[in-house]
């Protein structure tokens, strides 16, 4: 309600702002000669000065003299008398009009664009909401203006980090473990859960810089699950299937049997057979439950073929710059990498090798080991 | 509730804008003095209400208020209050917002202080910019409306791009806008006259502080964009022929000319039909800059979202505007009467050599800048259009208009003598080809272009001075006398001499890093040493370091000089800003004197090196010290009397105060 007043309040203002001038009694004339003829008189006055100084010949101020006097007498003869504040009639109904246009036009354009009755909502205010009621990326944003105010506390980063890596926030999840681990010291856990973190930012690739947290983890703990089973995995995406399934194997047997981690293996181990873990383009509903009823076999030629398509279709086309990176991770996938290499150089002629697109699939190809030319 | 009547403001802003640009314009065509009257309150009600527009929006970037959509596109709750602030206009929506108050404040400032023009022309000229402020108004709440919201409200922002969160951004971008939208002014003036068929040295007169203002802003844009690039992208460079520098440098040129021929049309009541020309062509050449950059035809730091609606919105403005003003021109310029003669040789021939020089040289740097945008729409093909295109063509028509610009100053009006003007000003060119010759024989005997141009710069320099010693008399009169004469020297003679002497600073700058400075790259280990410029850096080693939204790795260098005293240190970090996720390099600069040691790292080796690059910058400082003189010369300019045109009741004491002089 207040607001309407308000809003009333500026329409007002801004209308007799527009009225000011008819509210006035008009006394003063229009001085347009006049204005000319001071500039003038200010030239001449000038003039003189500068001969007083003996900035001018005597010569060349009485030609400059005449010429201002020319202007001065032109202007005389064009001065016309301003007709002062006429217009009568039509002057009255046009001010009518822009008085009426203020409103008119104002409260119109508002309904049309404005959200009269939504609150403000500043940080504070958000903040405040009841905390039962509140959303997990609620929490987690509070969680995290703590820790803005408290970047020291690592209980409250370790606290975030797995959350954040559920959340899908797997940059936010690894500068979490990287924080908690600069603030307490490396453990096995940690370094894993780090590790783990950069293969979920990297789409599931085990990068290098991935295997350097799993390779800390194991110096400090040889036996921690978590890393040896991504090294594995790291093994098996270079195509090395048959180390890959040797350390799975070696690793499951290993575990107690109630460990989460014998059954992730086994699936692991029973999934080298096909593909390679991973299917290189968004398949279809129907393609998946296809999948799922294949053999092993028939899975992986499935899964070739849509490479080979996906690689068809960007020789015809090359300007997509996502097709290409999934293209060379599927190729990376299925242990294919001279192939990968052989695309990125296909891919960096299509975009120029000095284009921001080259650019950025070489970073790409660099973080997934695909050799590069040269 | 603030945000709505902020939105609800700037709505009714719009609603008077189009009653100022329709009533003063009809009552100065029917005659009725009241119906002209209205676009004076109508522009201060406007301005006031754009400020509340402004402050609304500013308001929910200090509180976070992501149920803004575009303080959540653009903030984060843990950003610095600094930041907060100035990110209000560091994107799109804001910065239009910022554009409009910018031109709503010209407006109000023209109805508030200009009670000495006559009415029609007052008229006119409001009509024109209600005209302009409609036009973005409607662009700004169809296209890009700043205070659309967001229902929910997200916990938290995108944050503002880190390049972005500086203290550049709150002196570059106002500074910027207040000279592109000074000349807006400038543009409703000719407009005006143009409607009014009649152009005088009256209108010269009120035309040049408007213009003189809208430059002396634009040289501070200019030069304070420039420093940031420099200090804040960490290549060193201060001006890379970017498109969107020369949207703001192309203005600048034009406005220069547009300053110049003023003066001319002012004096001697010629070039009348060349200034008008000049006044629309160079807001023409603002609106074409921001069209430039705001439209996402120029990828860049600038162009914060590209929407191909606003793109096209922009260019019906720019259509509109600028096809209707040179329209208005060439119907109405024949009307207006051409005025005094001159010689050639004169002082207004030396201000039309300075004008040719000057479009001229604006016309290169619009080629420069539109072909390769054209050639890719119509061809597809990518070109950049760098500095050897500028260098062939751009530097051959500046240094000839450089080298001439200390002869206009000391040229009489009408009528000159160019072996007089060359015998003032021997001791100044003796001087300057001295000082060349021993820049040659003693700094650099391998480039002949680092002498011509140290010696063009003190020229410059020393030819401003030897205009200020001959106008005060010194050698003719006794020193007591000259002295009283200097004091007695009008204000604008001093803003000019500034100017050009300024110009001559930027000059030498310029010249010496393009050609003196000296660069290495090398990997350095904590504890190695490195000499550059006569002095010796070691790398120290680097340390982490948490800010408020970043996270940075420091690298500490200590600097000594030559005979072993410690400078102190010098800091270049590498920082993470993390609610972006983006990396920034911030460059560790120390001044000392006129001159800079720039230091930027690189990436580490794997060997725990750290690849560092530096930079021995001798009198860098001088192009931006350069700038902020020819502004401090546009100020001074602007507070001599001479500008202000006294009202009859008024004139006979401004008279007695004023000492007058012909520049």
């Amino acid at each position: 309600m207040l607001f309407w007043v308000l809003a009333a309040l500026l329409t007002l203002i801004a209308s007799l702002a527009v009225m000011l001038p008819f509210l006035r009694r008009r006394g003063d004339r229009s001085l347009g000669v006049e204005h000319d003829l001071a500039v003038y008189r200010d030239q001449l006055a000038e003039l003189e000065q500068e001969v007083g100084r003996g900035l001018i010949s005597k010569a060349d101020a009485a030609e400059a003299r005449a010429e201002i006097g020319r202007r001065i007498l032109r202007l005389r003869g064009a001065g016309k008398a301003d007709s002062g504040g006429a217009g009568g009639r039509s002057a009255r109904a046009i001010a009518a009009a822009a008085v009426l246009a203020v409103p008119l036009v104002s409260w119109g354009l508002y309904a049309f664009l404005g959200s009269p009755g939504m609150p403000a909502l500043p940080l504070q205010a958000r903040l405040t909401i009841d905390p039962s009621q509140a959303s997990l990326d609620e929490l987690v944003a509070r969680a995290e203006a703590h820790l803005a105010d408290n970047p020291q506390d690592a209980r409250g980063w370790e606290v975030l980090a797995p959350i954040y890596a559920r959340l899908g926030r797997y940059g936010d999840a690894a500068a979490a473990y990287r924080r908690t681990i600069a603030l307490t010291g490396p453990s096995a856990a940690r370094e894993a859960a780090l590790g783990e973190a950069l293969v979920g930012e990297a789409g599931g690739i085990v990068t290098a810089e991935a295997e350097a947290g799993f390779e800390r983890a194991l110096e400090i703990d040889a036996a921690n699950p978590r890393a040896r089973f991504f090294i594995a995995m790291a093994r098996a995406q270079e195509g090395n299937t048959a180390e890959a399934r040797a350390m799975w194997e070696e690793m499951a047997a290993g575990l107690p049997q109630d460990s989460p981690w014998k059954e992730v293996a086994g699936q692991a181990i029973a999934g080298l057979t096909g593909s390679g873990g991973e299917v290189p383009e968004e398949p279809s509903e129907a393609d998946i439950t296809a999948a799922e009823e294949m053999t092993p076999e028939a899975r992986q030629e499935m899964v070739e073929g849509m490479v080979a398509r996906l690689d068809a279709r960007l020789r015809e086309d090359p300007a997509d710059i996502e097709a290409w990176r999934r293209l060379l991770r599927s190729y990376v996938v299925l242990g294919r990498r001279d192939e990968a290499g052989e695309a990125l150089e296909r891919a960096l002629a299509a975009f120029g090798a000095d284009s921001k697109e080259a650019e950025t699939l070489t970073e790409y190809a660099e973080t997934l080991g695909v050799p590069q030319g040269e | 509730m603030s945000i709505e009547l902020g939105h609800f403001a700037l709505v009714l802003t719009l609603a008077l804008a189009l009653v100022q640009t329709v009533v003063p314009f009809v009552g100065a065509r029917i005659g009725s003095l009241s119906l002209m009257r209205v676009g004076e309150p109508a522009a201060i009600t406007g301005l006031a209400l754009l400020a509340a527009a402004f402050a609304a929006l500013m308001l929910a970037y200090v509180q976070s208020d992501f149920s803004v959509a575009n303080v959540w596109e653009n903030s984060h709750s843990a950003k610095p209050l600094l930041f907060k602030i100035t990110g209000t206009w560091g994107n799109h929506e804001g910065s239009m917002l910022l554009w409009v108050l910018i031109l709503s404040f010209f407006g109000a400032l023209v109805a508030a202080f200009g009670r000495n023009l006559p009415p029609t022309l007052k008229a006119n000229v409001l009509a024109v910019q209600g005209l302009i402020a409609s036009a973005f108004l409607l662009f700004i709440l169809l296209t890009s409306n700043p205070f659309a919201r967001l229902q929910p409200a997200p916990i938290e922002g995108r944050d503002l791009n880190p390049i972005l969160q500086d203290i550049g951004l709150a002196i570059h971008p106002p500074l910027l806008y207040l000279g592109y939208v000074g000349f807006s002014i400038s543009f409703s003036f000719a407009a005006a006259a143009l409607i009014d068929g009649r152009v005088d040295a009256a209108w010269a007169r009120w035309v040049r502080p408007w213009t003189l203002a809208a430059w002396a802003f634009l040289t501070g844009g200019i030069a304070m964009g420039s420093y940031w690039a420099y200090y804040e992208l960490g290549w060193g460079g201060f001006w890379f022929w970017d498109p969107v520098e020369n949207a703001s440098f192309m203005p600048w040129l034009a406005g220069t000319a547009l300053l110049h021929s003023a003066i001319v049309m002012e004096k001697r009541s010629a070039l009348k039909i060349w200034t008008v020309l000049l006044a629309i062509l160079t807001f023409s050449l603002s609106l074409l800059g921001t069209f430039l950059v705001r439209s996402g035809v120029l990828t860049s730091v600038h162009a914060f979202a590209s929407d191909p609606t606003r793109g096209v919105f922009i260019l019906a403005i720019l259509v509109f505007f600028i096809g209707g003003a040179l329209a208005l021109f060439a119907f109405r310029a024949a009307a207006l009467a051409p005025g005094g003669l001159f010689h050639p040789i004169s002082r207004e021939g030396a201000l039309v050599l300075n004008n040719l020089l000057l479009t001229t040289a604006t016309a290169t740097v619009l080629v420069g800048t539109l072909y390769p945008l054209v050639l890719e729409a119509v061809t597809g093909e990518k070109i950049s259009v760098g500095a050897p295109f500028f260098n062939a063509t751009f530097v051959p028509l500046f240094l000839p208009l450089l080298a001439a610009v200390p002869f206009g100053p000391v040229l009489a009006w009408k009528r000159g003598d160019l072996m007089g003007a060359a015998q003032r000003l021997h001791f100044a060119f003796a001087a300057a080809v001295i000082s060349a010759l021993l820049a040659f024989f003693l700094i650099d005997r391998s480039s002949a272009f680092a002498a011509l141009g140290i010696g063009l710069g003190l020229w410059l320099i020393l030819g401003a001075a030897t205009d200020l010693a001959l106008k005060s008399g010194v050698g003719k009169v006794e020193p007591a006398a000259a002295f009283s004469r200097f004091r007695g020297l009008p204000l604008s003679v001093f803003g000019t001499a500034l100017a050009h002497a300024g110009l001559g600073l930027t000059t030498l700058g310029v010249v010496s890093v393009t050609t003196l400075q000296t660069e290495r790259i090398l990997t350095m280990q904590p504890g190695q040493t490195a000499e550059i410029g006569g002095y010796t850096l070691r790398f120290e080693g680097l340390q982490p370091f948490t800010g408020p939204n970043y996270t940075e790795d420091r690298a500490h260098f200590v600097l000594t000089r030559a005979d072993s005293v410690r400078l102190g240190e010098i800091i270049s970090s590498k920082r993470l800003y993390t609610a972006r996720g983006m990396p920034t390099t911030e460059a560790g600069i120390r001044t000392i004197g006129l001159s800079q040691l720039y230091v930027s790292i690189g990436d580490s080796t794997n060997d725990g090196g750290l690849v560092v690059h530096m930079w021995w910058k001798p009198l860098v400082t001088l192009i931006w010290i350069g700038a902020l003189v020819m502004m401090a010369g546009g100020g001074i300019s602007l507070f001599d009397r001479r500008l202000r045109v006294g009202a009859p009741t008024r004139r006979k004491a401004a008279l007695a105060a004023a000492s007058e002089e012909a520049s």
